[in-house]
């Protein structure tokens, strides 16, 4: 079967069926379909637009892999999502350690560098001092909070998907926003005060 | 939950449901209802309305378009790669495989070789053999719980 990925308007069961018998050209479905959403997912968990690249190109790639054990019933994003987010938390303890070694070997000065480009808004948002702030608000939520809203907002997931993403009850989902936006408003009014 | 009778603790947990949409009509019209009397939690349904509203507004930064012309290839080359190395790896275990048993055939079953030989010849492979999976297996169980791998020395 030789599909054309930019004139058949495939579905995403179709294109990993093709993938699933052998036609990695249909993997290219998929790739340009969710590609953004890969980077910019990556990029708001690593904050860092050349790792957000190569791991969300590296998810791909182990997604490809992987098809072969995929459930076709499944929604193929949520599942990709599990593969990403592994990457880039791995990736970022990874970066952790490393920061952490500099800072032992070389002193604050490298440290600041560092945690500096870490947190650095200008690479992920365009210029605008409340979306700025409401970042500074974000890093300063734990990774639980801060992931649960960048799926809502930023991914525009479902509650649904974002619980088949996190592996949790869909009935949690909502109960776990409140709270996570509750502590994101009490963040940014204390960043609002200073 | 009691959707006739919301407590305002459920009512602020379903605001999160009405503002994103995944309310269900009679969850909906609860809610409505009990926002209309409660100040308090109309209060938090306009903070947390405003809030989703700003965090729609965050523009992410684009990504200039090579990078996107070129994101493809590079997944492909990866898969693609990949592929290479399955076949290098299938390779070189059927030309060890086929290198090994001419040794055998030709130098350990000679008869014409000296018996000596071809012991000192078989005990020195199962020596490199046996140290061989001994470092290999060091080095893979060493990397699986070695919780300082991943920093650069």
């Amino acid at each position: 079967m030789v599909i054309n990925w930019k004139e058949q308007m495939l579905t995403d069961k179709d294109a990993i069926l093709a993938c699933q018998s052998g036609n990695t050209e249909a993997f290219r479905h998929l790739v340009e379909k969710y590609k953004t959403r890969a980077y910019y997912s990556a990029l708001l968990l690593t904050k860092n637009s050349e790792d957000a690249l190569d791991l969300s190109q590296d998810a791909f790639f182990r997604a490809f892999r992987s098809l072969n054990r995929f459930d076709t019933s499944k929604n193929f994003y949520t599942w990709f999502y599990k593969i990403l987010r592994n990457l880039c938390i791995n990736h970022i303890h990874r970066r952790e350690k490393i920061v952490q070694m500099v800072h032992d070997d070389d002193g604050a000065d490298a440290f600041d560098r560092l945690e500096h480009e870490d947190k650095n808004p200008e690479e992920i948002f365009e210029e605008n001092e409340r979306s700025q702030m409401l970042w500074a608000g974000l890093n300063k939520l734990k990774e639980t909070d801060r992931e649960i809203i960048l799926l809502k907002e930023f991914d525009d997931m479902s509650y649904q998907e974002i619980a088949d993403a996190l592996g949790i009850p869909v009935g949690s989902v909502m109960s776990r926003l409140f709270y996570a936006r509750k502590r994101l408003l009490k963040e940014v009014e204390s960043l609002n005060e200073l | 939950m009691n959707y006739n009778k919301l407590t305002c603790e459920d009512a602020q947990v379903l605001i999160m449901g009405l503002i994103d949409g995944e309310l269900t009509s009679e969850q909906q019209e609860s809610l409505k209802k009990h926002i209309d009397s409660c100040s308090s939690c109309r209060e938090q349904y306009e903070l947390f309305s405003k809030l989703k509203e700003e965090t729609l507004n965050m523009k992410l930064k684009p990504l200039p378009e090579m990078y996107w012309d070129e994101y493809w290839t590079h997944v492909y080359n990866k898969i693609e790669r990949r592929a290479g190395w399955i076949f290098i790896s299938i390779g070189l275990i059927l030309i060890v495989s086929f290198g090994f048993y001419e040794f055998v055939k030709d130098f350990l079953m000679n008869s014409t070789q000296p018996l000596i030989l071809r012991a000192g010849v078989s005990v020195l492979g199962i020596g490199i053999i046996i140290t061989g999976i001994s470092v290999l297996r060091e080095k893979l169980m060493v990397r699986k719980k070695d919780k300082y791998r991943s920093i650069l020395r």
